[in-house]
């Protein structure tokens, strides 16, 4: 039987690849309505901001505008509002990947052997993930007021203004550690068993296990982890908007480009903003990518 | 080298060390699960205490439990059922078309290597980098235009428009490793291109269109960002929106507004532990190689 298939499969190559306008054809045809939905909805408005982002455009009912070439980017560098927001995201960003890469390595370190408790645990660990953002923070914000003040006497960071901040990466990392600690686990239980056999004889210690095989192993989770963690920390926007709104101390960039074009009527500076943080994402997401995949050869 | 030895010089350790060690162990996973249920069982108590209930003792698990609190979300005031409603009529058509368009899309990419192909995948995969700030006002001012901003169809297809790049992420990941025999068999037998992929390849991929369904359902159903930009009517919000909406006027009501998140979070919890096994395995595979 296999023989037989095998056979046929050597002659009917040839044939189909006579066939590669068909082929090719179909293909396109396969992926033509992802590359529609992608086109319309990522595509082209990306490509249409551009050109919004040079002009003085102020709302979203009306279409009146003329070109200003980049004075908006401008304007932006030496807004202190934007660059204090621009602190805040960063601020926010960097504790927030540090909190939840740190807990989630921890946890994927105690549970990433398989057995029935371990697989319940991250069952749990993982549970904070389905949480909408938006209600994540009004539970802590609650929690804040209600338990550990009372408790241990600390009022709520939402209050404070120069507490808000770390009050918002508290929520950040409760509710993504645990999908760290899922890349993480996966990646540990990746690494061959072999490898610490064979070190095991060679009478290498726990440490020099964990620095010469563990960690290099991990790195890959690293990047995966920094990289998206960095892009959803720079967008952060749900947080604030749900229980930080009229707190200047806690407006992230996100929430600049969104009161620009929806509140403020400044749509072509809202757009500038949008661009500004896109490209310093792109920027960072390339450096740490960089930087990490180095680590990766270099171990 | 027997298995017993290795696995006691990989721990290192002597005895009495070693109890010390998961003695420290335990606890420190007790503390983090603890942190971890906190706001749930915040939520929870909160949400069936009576008024009188939760100012006399805040946390201490309710005297007379009631669900009084969830009758109430429910039928005093329609922005539950409304949001509740949006948020499924719009959940489940952009998961379905998520499955559909990206399966097709996700299956040539993983079979074909040509430099046209390997382009438009990094085409599709660079949009996991695009913030929506940045495409939220020509994308609010081309659907303004069509008559679909404060519709759920403009949200149906802004939402899965953004989930495409992820889904095909996820997706051709797997399609890489599912054998070709099959196809192969089935293209000798005379099926067409478009059958062998319906009848043959779509049923093989059932995991992982089970992994992205979960997963698209979970940032669909969650999301706040894209329904603040275009859904501007109450009869067209989704639940986050409604439930920020609902809080704000209920600050006073805590067990209301405690019950209306619940009831905002339980499908999607439901979702996550009955269809966990395929979240877990999706994300572990997806994501680390990409």
């Amino acid at each position: 039987m296999i023989k037989v298939s095998d056979k046929t499969i050597r002659h009917t190559k040839p044939i189909l690849s006579q066939y590669s306008v068909k082929t090719h054809g179909g293909n396109i045809l396969f992926m033509l309505p992802a590359f529609l939905l992608f086109t319309f909805v990522v595509l082209i408005p990306f490509f249409q901001g551009i050109p919004y982002s040079l002009t003085n455009w102020k709302s979203i009912i009306s279409s009146d505008y003329e070109f200003v070439g980049i004075r908006n980017y401008i304007t932006l560098l030496s807004n202190k509002f934007f660059l204090n927001d621009f602190v805040h995201t960063l601020h926010f960003t960097g504790l927030y990947i540090l909190g939840a890469n740190f807990l989630g390595l921890v946890i994927a370190l105690f549970l990433w052997r398989s057995s029935k408790l371990n697989n319940t645990l991250r069952t749990i660990a993982f549970m904070p993930f389905t949480v909408a953002l938006t209600s994540a923070a009004i539970v802590w914000s609650y929690v804040y007021t209600d338990i550990t003040t009372p408790l241990f006497n600390i009022p709520s960071p939402l209050g404070i203004s120069s507490q808000v901040i770390n009050g918002l990466v508290i929520i950040a990392v409760w509710r993504d550690m645990g999908y760290c600690m899922l890349i993480y686990i996966a990646a540990l239980q990746s690494i061959p068993y072999e490898y610490y056999e064979a070190s095991c004889v060679e009478g290498a210690s726990w440490r020099q296990q964990t620095m010469y095989i563990t960690i290099p192993m991990i790195v890959p989770a690293f990047t995966s982890n920094i990289t998206l963690l960095l892009a959803w920390g720079l967008k952060v926007f749900d947080y604030p908007m749900a229980v930080a709104r009229n707190m200047s101390a806690a407006e992230t960039t996100a929430m600049y480009v969104y009161n620009n074009i929806f509140g403020f009527n400044k749509a072509g500076l809202g757009q500038a903003a949008a661009i500004t943080v896109t490209l310093v994402l792109l920027l960072l997401t390339q450096i740490a990518t960089r930087s990490l995949r180095r680590l990766e050869v270099e171990a | 080298m027997s298995g017993m030895t290795v696995n006691s010089r990989i721990a290192g350790q002597s005895d009495a060390k070693r109890m010390t060690g998961n003695i420290i162990k335990t606890v420190i996973i007790l503390v983090i699960v603890a942190a971890i249920l906190i706001p749930f069982y915040f939520s929870l108590i909160y949400s069936i205490k009576t008024e009188t209930d939760i100012t006399a003792n805040r946390l201490a698990f309710p005297s007379n439990p009631t669900i009084q609190n969830y009758i109430r979300v429910i039928t005093e005031n329609s922005q539950f059922v409304v949001g509740f409603k949006n948020s499924v009529m719009t959940t489940i058509p952009t998961v379905l078309i998520l499955i559909i368009t990206t399966s097709m899309a996700s299956y040539v990419l993983a079979r074909f290597s040509g430099k046209f192909y390997k382009f438009m995948y990094s085409l599709f995969i660079a949009g996991i980098l695009i913030p929506f700030q940045c495409l939220m006002l020509p994308l609010y001012l081309n659907l303004h235009s069509l008559h679909l901003t404060s519709t759920l169809t403009g949200f149906v297809i802004t939402r899965a428009g953004i989930q495409v790049s992820i889904s095909i992420l996820v997706v051709t990941g797997f399609v890489k490793n599912v054998p070709r025999d099959i196809e192969e068999a089935a293209c000798i037998d005379g099926c067409n291109r478009f059958q062998t992929f319906w009848q043959v390849v779509f049923p093989l991929m059932k995991p992982v269109n089970i992994t992205q369904m979960v997963l698209n359902t979970l940032f669909v159903w969650n999301d706040y960002n894209v329904a603040i930009v275009l859904l501007r009517t109450k009869e067209s919000q989704t639940l986050p929106l409604a439930q920020i909406i609902y809080f704000n006027e209920n600050t006073a009501d805590l067990n209301l507004a405690f019950a209306f998140f619940t009831m905002a979070m339980l499908p999607i919890m439901i979702l996550y532990l009955c269809m966990q096994k395929y979240i877990v395995s999706g994300i572990m595979s997806g994501a680390v190689k990409g």
